[in-house]
C-alpha cells in the first residue's frame, strides 16, 4: 500500500478532508438538536437506495444519494404532521428503510449484488472519484455560505426554537435546511466512510469539542477541525495498517473523544466559571 | 393623554391545539391600547399562556379574527413578531449548553436585524444596554448553562428588551426570582413602561407583585376572560378572592 503513487490517493485524501468537514459541521447542529438518530436513518436510507440501484441496474451510489435526499426532505414534514419528536420519526424511517433494503436484495439474489450494497455501509478507501470530490466541494462551499449568512438565525433556532420563532425567525425553514444539509453530508460521505459509521463522524468531533468549549462559535470552528484531523489520521491508519477506512476513522475519532473526556477542563470542579458573589443588580437597578 | 390607538384587537378568538377538539381559549374579545400595562391572572390551565401565544401568532387562532399593530396575526405573523418581545415561562437548559449570555441576548434581535444582514455595532450597544438594565452585564461571557434560574430569567428578559419591542408579552417573568430580584424587576418594568411607553401584557400568579404601573387586570378561567377591569376593582372582587383561595393564598 505504501508504494502507491500519490496521485492515486489524492481524491481519497481530498474526500476524507471534505467528508470530515461536512459531517462534523452538521454534527454541531445534530448534537444540539438531539437528532443523533439522523445518522442511522440516513445511512440506512442510503443502503436501501443502493439495494434499489442494484435491483434496477443503476449505479448504486446515485440511488443511495437519492434515497438519503428524499428521506432528508421527508423527515421534517413527517415529524410535524405526526406531532412526534424527530428521533421517533427517524426510528420509524430507519426500520422501514432496512425492510426496503432487504426486499430489494431478496428480489436480486446473488453475493455480488449483496456485497456491492453492503460496501455502501462499510465504505472504501479507493472508491472516491474526482466527481465525488467535486460534489463534496460544492456541498462544503454551500454549507459554509449558508452558515455564515444565516448564523444568527441558526443560533437563535439552536438556542430555543419557540423563542426564535417569537423573535420573527422562520424556524421551520431553517430546521428543514439543517435536515436537508445533514442528509446530503451523509449521502456524499457514504463511499468513503460507509453508512454504518458515518454517524460517528457526525457525533464524535462535536462531542469532543463540547468538552473544551462553552461558546457555540468556538465549537463550530473546533468540530470540523477535529473531524478533518480524525479523517486524515484514520486514512493514514487505514493505508498503513490495511484497516477498513470507515472503521479506522471512527476508531481515531472515538479515541480523540475518549482522550478529551480525560483532559476536559469542564470535568474539573469550578475550573471554568467559579461562582462569585453577585452584586451587579444593586449597581444597575 | 391623547387619542388611544389600539395595538391589539381580538374578536371572538378561539384557539385549538392541532389534533385536538376542545378549544383552550374561546370567545376572547380584547382590545389593548398602545402604552397599556395589563396583568393576566387565573388558575393553572385557564389559558393565560395560550392567550399570549395567540397574540404573537406562535399558536395560530382557529376561530374569530385578530390583529396586532393593525395587521392580521396569521397573515403577518413573522412580521408582527419582530416587534413583540416574549419572555417564556420556563426553559430547560442543559448545564453544557454552549451559549454565552451576550449571544443569547443578541439572538432576540435576529428578526429585527433581518435576513442577510449581520449584527452591527448599534445592535451590540443595544445588547449591552439591555443586559445593564437587568443587572446582568457582568454575566455577558458566562454560558447560560452556568446561570441560576433567576439569572437565566433575567437574561431572557434582557433578550426580549434587546428586541426594542413595541409590545412585551411576559409569561410569569418573576416566577424564578427571589424577593429582592422580584422587587428590582418590578421597578424595571415600571421604568420601561413609563419611559419607553412599551405596551406590556404580563401573566402572573403572584398577585403581590403586580407592578404599580399596571392599571388593568384580566382574569381568565376555563379559557375565557371572566373579568376585565381596573386593578382596584379586580383585586377587590369576589372572583379574585375565590381564585386566591383556590391557589391557597387566602
Amino acid at each position: 500500500m505504501n508504494s502507491l503513487p500519490l496521485y492515486f490517493l489524492i481524491p481519497s485524501i481530498l474526500g476524507a478532508i471534505l467528508a470530515g468537514f461536512v459531517c462534523s459541521t452538521m454534527g454541531t447542529f445534530v448534537v444540539r438538536m438531539n437528532l443523533s438518530s439522523i445518522g442511522y436513518c440516513m445511512s440506512h436510507a442510503a443502503f436501501a437506495g443502493a439495494a434499489f440501484g442494484l435491483y434496477i441496474d443503476v449505479d448504486p451510489l446515485i440511488t443511495a444519494v437519492f434515497f438519503a435526499f428524499v428521506t432528508a426532505l421527508l423527515l421534517g414534514p413527517l415529524s410535524e404532521k405526526a406531532r412526534l419528536e424527530g428521533n421517533v420519526v427517524m426510528g420509524f424511517l430507519f426500520s422501514m428503510m432496512i425492510a426496503l433494503a432487504f426486499i430489494f436484495l431478496y428480489a436480486k439474489p446473488g453475493d455480488a449484488a449483496t456485497g456491492k450494497a453492503l460496501s455502501i455501509l462499510w465504505g472504501s478507501l479507493f472508491s472516491v472519484s474526482y466527481n465525488d470530490v467535486l460534489l463534496l466541494l460544492v456541498l462544503t462551499s454551500t454549507l459554509i455560505i449558508f452558515i455564515v449568512i444565516f448564523y444568527k438565525e441558526l443560533f437563535a433556532l439552536l438556542f430555543h426554537r419557540k423563542l426564535a420563532e417569537a423573535s420573527g425567525v422562520n424556524t421551520r425553514l431553517f430546521y428543514f435546511s439543517i435536515l436537508f444539509f445533514t442528509g446530503f453530508a451523509v449521502a456524499l460521505s457514504l463511499k468513503l466512510v460507509g453508512g454504518l459509521l458515518v454517524f460517528a463522524l457526525i457525533v464524535n468531533p462535536t462531542s469532543t469539542a463540547y468538552q473544551f468549549f462553552c461558546d457555540f462559535k468556538k465549537i463550530m470552528i473546533a468540530s470540523p477541525l477535529i473531524g478533518i484531523f480524525s479523517c486524515l489520521l484514520g486514512f493514514y491508519l487505514s493505508l498503513t495498517a490495511d484497516f477498513p477506512i470507515g472503521a479506522s476513522i471512527v476508531i481515531v475519532s472515538s479515541l480523540i473523544f475518549a482522550i478529551s473526556l480525560v483532559l476536559s477542563p469542564k470535568k474539573k470542579k469550578g475550573y471554568l466559571f467559579p461562582r462569585k458573589n453577585v452584586t451587579t443588580e444593586k449597581k444597575v437597578l | 393623554m391623547g387619542k388611544k390607538t389600539p395595538i391589539i384587537q381580538l374578536r371572538s378568538i378561539e384557539t385549538i391545539y392541532e389534533g385536538e377538539r376542545i378549544p383552550v381559549i374561546k370567545d376572547i374579545a380584547l382590545t389593548v391600547n398602545e402604552g397599556e400595562f395589563i396583568s393576566v391572572i387565573g388558575s393553572n390551565g385557564a389559558g393565560k399562556t395560550t392567550l399570549l401565544e395567540t397574540i404573537n401568532g406562535i399558536l395560530p387562532y382557529t376561530g374569530g379574527s385578530g390583529e396586532v399593530f393593525g395587521k392580521d396575526i396569521i397573515k403577518h405573523g413573522s412580521d408582527i413578531r419582530k416587534d413583540i418581545g416574549y419572555v417564556i415561562q420556563n426553559i430547560d437548559v442543559n448545564p453544557l449548553s454552549p451559549f454565552l449570555s451576550k449571544d443569547v441576548v443578541l439572538s432576540g434581535r435576529t428578526g429585527k436585524i433581518g435576513l442577510l444582514r449581520f449584527p452591527s455595532k448599534k445592535d451590540w450597544d443595544i445588547v449591552w444596554e439591555s443586559m445593564a438594565q437587568v443587572g446582568m452585564i457582568d454575566f455577558a461571557k458566562r454560558p447560560i448553562g452556568k446561570l441560576s434560574g433567576g439569572e437565566l430569567q433575567k437574561i431572557l428578559f434582557a433578550r426580549a428588551l434587546a428586541q426594542r419591542p413595541r409590545l412585551l408579552l411576559l409569561d410569569e417573568p418573576l416566577s424564578n426570582l427571589d424577593v429582592n430580584s422580584k422587587r428590582q424587576m418590578e421597578t424595571l418594568l415600571n421604568r420601561i413602561h413609563e419611559q419607553q411607553r412599551t405596551t406590556i401584557i404580563m401573566v402572573s400568579h403572584d398577585l403581590h407583585y403586580i407592578p404599580s404601573c399596571c392599571h388593568r387586570i384580566l382574569v381568565m378561567d376555563k379559557g375565557k376572560i371572566v373579568m376585565d377591569d381596573d386593578k382596584k376593582t379586580v383585586l377587590g372582587s369576589k372572583i379574585v378572592k375565590q381564585l386566591l383561595r383556590h391557589e391557597g393564598v387566602l
